[in-house]
């Protein structure tokens, strides 16, 4: 082998490598931007529209700390429609945040049913589907179930997911 | 020595016998007064005693109220079909005459633009402010909706709660609580003005006021004042009789002066404002200024201005007989001396007085007594009463939000009330002269996925019948049941499903042996229709085909899905259950098909948002609860072959009259008719509607002409006919095209294809045209040929349900 192909071979080796190295294994998938609901708040028709407004409501009132405000958002948002997966999934956020894995759980499995139905279950949902459902059985106790999930949620999203929790405002 | 005195300067015998007359009447006189006082002192004890117990104990017992959920206004809404303007009516809001200035509780109405300036909603968690609104409208649709003055686009506005009920102790007292200092000073002064100008002054009696009223009332020819002080009216509502006699006006005054002496003034004013009378609504008594206020103005008493505070004291003097609703110009005459009378006073300047005056009678509009909510009321108070007292909910005045949609309940209440009507006219037979064997009927409606109680009507008729028909009765449920049978038969069971949607059964006769002998289902026209497709079988509720299913996959395991979905009630394990031979309340079919209609999950059923006590702190908040029972891919299957009965079978009448958008539904029709279902949802509601008597009686008519009406128009009206959303398809299930003929995979190159579900991994494998193709029996009531191909067999099928539609 000449010379010049062993380097060839080596600096490819090392750029993998070094494009590998924030990754937490090498299979990590590619990271994505996740969802923030305002940038789909104007989606929908009319019902899911102020539906989406309530639920950026409780959010606005989850970020500052008034949760029993933003749950009465996000329990408004499902009387106008019913069938919003986001006002789901800002309930089991709030659900993670407030230690109750259990019905976190039953949050998302609801969100996750109504995602896959609508074709709204992107890859930009993904990390905080996998993150929530990670810190669900965290809190449930479920340690190594959770630590994959929410490895997996870092990967997809490590500006949001790094620190192993979504807050109000990063989910807005 | 002295000397004897002479004999005549002894005092006479008479004035010495007169001198002990007197010492004698003195030691009466002192004696009794001595008793007396004592006797007096006794007796102001006793009334003391009374007093405090009265003032240092629950001076009043205020019922619990309960609310409806917040209607929420949001751009796109269809204002005319949530009946925006009766609501804000209902609400006490009241149309005022020009867009200039509104206060909270007004609003105007014109074509193309609504203003409303909302109340304030006080909630310990989530209160509202007051706001000002502007709806911009267009045709039936609310366009925009900004905030004012600033002009600022909101995306929903909430209006408050609307009062449903109340629990009442015996006496039916409605009020309100209020403190003194939160009152607007113009409110007292116009009470004191009329009632007791001198209440500061006196002690609890006032002599001066009693002639000043006796000359006043001779002057005026009328009767003006009266004598009686505000503590004397408080001690007279509080622990007197109305009785007019000479003794309970003593007893009256003697109280007065206890409470006078034990009490400040602060005190019992308050008490005199809280405990009031100023009339009636319907049954029910008024009492206490910050009641009147909601109930006359639509606000709180703390918002009243100077003509409304005249108004209210006005009324005291005879709250029915100045009503301001049915004696307008009465009302406002004595309002208006009220207004004189704060002025001679020097209560009220003169400009301020004759501002007043010039106030026209704004009021609430009358709401009607929502009668129809009471089913839902007892409800409630069943289940509060696990936890709280009646006489807690009797007294302690709780605020009770429930899930309860007002709307959603008047129209369920029209739709029921007006559907059996319909029903008597067109079949006099059912009529009955006695109330108690009249036709009854009630409806549930639910949100499936939360488990929110929209609506629930109970019966026709609260008034001859307080039985509530959707929670304390247990009738069969017949075809209604069947959805259970093919979700056991359609779920995976050790990987693989009994059946998928390929697959055909077989409605030939069939003789089940039971332990009190041999169970032969029929079906309703009595005939059998061979083999057909599940879809068929569904669609035509055939009672053969689903029975031999239900065999096959046992009655167990139907019991079992059946229970997980929500069904709490006795299931008997016997073969007749597939054709809903158990009894069951409505509310549990309505949570067991909201199952479905959630893909699988099963809600906890809610129906109260939140409890909050007197003084504002929450005792109780609802929390959702939902639990997968049904895994999504048989719960969507099983929704998808509702849909077809909704289309093509027994209920297609559903959207033939003219219901567009997803529906799935099942008719269900007991033996001998005794029993009529409907129960159905879209994605976003679950509705059941039974009919039938009391003491179970053939109605000699079909689910399809008694109940399907009914529903019908509760959904035509909640949703306009055009019902939103879909159902949703889960990523375990796939739309796969199949030959109908053979019922395997349909290939490009066959010449007749149709789409049907199956979870992933059980479709079809052979393929149309090959050797062999087609699918195998699951059981012995599961073959290959679908009835529609074969002489004598589908034909006669479609024939049969061609008639029943």
């Amino acid at each position: 082998m000449s010379v010049a192909r062993r380097l060839a071979i080596g600096s490819v080796a090392i750029a993998l490598c070094a494009g590998c190295a924030g990754r937490t294994s090498f299979f990590a998938p590619a990271p994505v931007v996740p969802l923030r609901l305002h940038e789909i708040a104007g989606e929908g028709d009319a019902a899911r529209r102020a539906s989406q407004r309530l639920v950026l409501q409780g959010l606005a009132s989850d970020a500052k700390g008034q949760t029993r405000l933003a749950r009465t958002s996000y329990e408004r948002a499902l009387q106008v429609d019913v069938n919003n997966p986001f006002a789901y999934l800002a309930l089991a956020r709030q659900a993670v945040e407030s230690g109750d894995g259990a019905s976190a759980l039953e949050y998302l499995e609801q969100a996750e049913l109504l995602l896959g139905a609508e074709d709204l279950r992107s890859p930009r949902v993904e990390p905080h589907l996998a993150g929530l459902r990670g810190a669900a059985l965290r809190a449930r106790g479920e340690q190594r179930a959770a630590s994959e999930l929410l490895a997996r949620a870092s990967d997809l999203a490590p500006s949001v997911w790094d620190d192993g929790q979504l807050s109000a405002a990063e989910l807005r | 020595m002295p000397r004897a005195k002479p004999r005549s300067a002894r005092k006479p015998a008479g004035a010495r016998r007169g001198r002990r007359v007197l010492r004698v009447l003195a030691l009466a006189i002192a004696g009794g007064a001595f008793v007396a006082g004592f006797a007096a002192a006794g007796y102001f004890l006793s009334l003391d005693g009374s007093v405090r117990a009265r003032f240092d104990g629950r001076r009043f017992a205020v019922p619990s109220k309960v609310f409806s959920t917040p209607a929420i206004l949001y751009p796109g809404l269809d204002w005319k079909l949530v009946d925006l303007r009766g609501t804000l009516a209902r609400l006490g809001f009241r149309e005022a005459a020009s867009p200039g200035h509104l206060e909270p509780g007004e609003y105007t109405w014109g074509a193309s633009r609504a203003r409303v300036h909302l109340q304030a909603f006080e909630h310990p968690t989530r209160s509202e402010p007051a706001r000002d609104v502007v709806l911009r409208l267009e045709g039936p649709l609310i366009q925009e909706i900004r905030e004012l003055p600033s002009g600022r686009e909101l995306g929903a506005v909430l209006l408050e709660p609307e009062p449903i009920g109340a629990f009442y102790g015996v006496d039916r007292e409605q009020r309100e609580l209020v403190k003194l200092e939160q009152l607007p000073p113009h409110l007292v002064d116009a009470i004191l003005a009329v009632e007791d100008q001198r209440f500061e002054a006196h002690r609890g009696i006032d002599l001066r006021r009693i002639a000043g009223a006796l000359v006043a009332n001779l002057r005026a020819g009328a009767v003006r004042q009266g004598g009686s002080t505000v503590t004397q009216q408080l001690v007279k509502n509080f622990f007197l009789t109305p009785e007019r006699t000479l003794r309970r006006k003593f007893q009256e005054a003697a109280m007065a002066l206890v409470v006078e002496a034990r009490y400040d003034k602060h005190e019992i004013l308050e008490a005199y404002l809280n405990e009031i009378y100023l009339g009636q609504r319907g049954p029910t008594a008024i009492h206490g200024v910050g009641e009147a206020a909601h109930v006359f103005f639509g606000k709180s008493a703390r918002e009243l201005d100077i003509a409304e505070s005249a108004l209210l004291a006005a009324v005291i003097h005879s709250p029915n007989g100045l009503s301001p609703y049915r004696e307008p110009e009465r009302a406002v005459r004595r309002r208006n001396l009220v207004l004189e009378m704060m002025e001679e006073q020097g209560r009220l300047g003169a400009e301020a007085r004759a501002k007043a005056e010039a106030e026209p009678l704004r009021l609430a509009a009358v709401t009607p007594d929502p009668g129809d909510a009471r089913y839902f009321l007892d409800l409630l108070r069943r289940q509060l009463s696990d936890v709280y007292d009646a006489s807690v909910l009797e007294t302690d005045g709780l605020r009770i939000y429930s899930t309860l949609d007002r709307r959603a309940q008047r129209l369920a209440a029209i739709a029921l009330r007006e559907g059996l009507a319909d029903l008597e006219k067109r079949f006099p037979r059912l009529r009955s002269e006695q109330p108690a064997r009249a036709l009854q009927g009630c409806l549930v409606a639910l949100r499936p996925q939360t488990g929110e109680l929209l609506a629930l009507v109970g019966g026709r008729d609260y008034a001859t019948s307080q039985f509530d028909r959707c929670t304390q009765a247990r009738r069969q449920t017949g075809s209604a049941f069947k959805p259970f049978v093919y979700a056991a038969a359609l779920e995976p069971l050790n990987g693989a499903p009994s059946i998928t949607l390929a697959n055909l059964l077989d409605d030939s006769p069939l003789e089940i042996s039971t332990p009190s002998g041999p169970w032969r289902p029929e079906n309703y026209d009595k005939r059998s229709h061979g083999m057909v497709t599940v879809r068929q079988a569904i669609e035509g509720s055939l009672n053969i085909a689903t029975a031999r299913l239900a065999r096959d996959v046992g009655a167990r395991r139907v019991a079992d899905v059946a229970r997980r979905a929500g069904i709490q009630s006795p299931l008997p394990i016997v073969p007749s259950l597939a054709l809903g031979v158990a009894s069951v309340a409505p509310i549990e079919i309505a949570r067991a098909y909201a199952t479905f209609a959630s893909g699988g999950i099963r809600p906890e059923l809610q129906s109260i948002e939140d409890l909050v006590d007197e003084q504002g702190r929450t005792l109780e908040r609802r929390k959702l609860r939902f639990e997968r029972v049904i895994d999504a891919g048989t719960a969507y299957l099983v929704t998808s072959l509702l849909e077809g009965v909704a289309e093509r079978g027994t209920a297609a009448a559903l959207h033939s009259t003219g219901l567009r958008g997803p529906i799935a539904a099942k008719t269900g029709t007991t033996d001998r008719e005794q029993d009529l279902w409907l129960v159905g949802y879209t994605p976003e509601l679950v509705v059941v509607v039974w009919i039938g008597f009391d003491e179970p009686r053939s109605l000699k008519i079909p689910s399809a002409v008694g109940a399907l009406p009914i529903w019908r128009r509760f959904v035509q009206d909640m949703t306009g006919g055009q019902i939103r959303g879909r159902f949703p398809k889960p990523a375990g299930v796939e739309e796969i095209e199949i030959d109908p003929v053979t019922r395997s995979l349909a290939l490009a190159d066959c010449p007749d294809r149709q789409s049907e579900y199956f979870l992933a991994g059980t479709q079809p494998t052979s393929i149309c045209g090959e050797a062999g193709s087609g699918e195998q029996p699951a059981g012995d009531g599961v073959a290959e040929r679908p009835p529609g191909r074969e002489p004598g067999g589908g034909g006669e099928f479609f024939r049969w349900l061609k008639r029943q539609l």
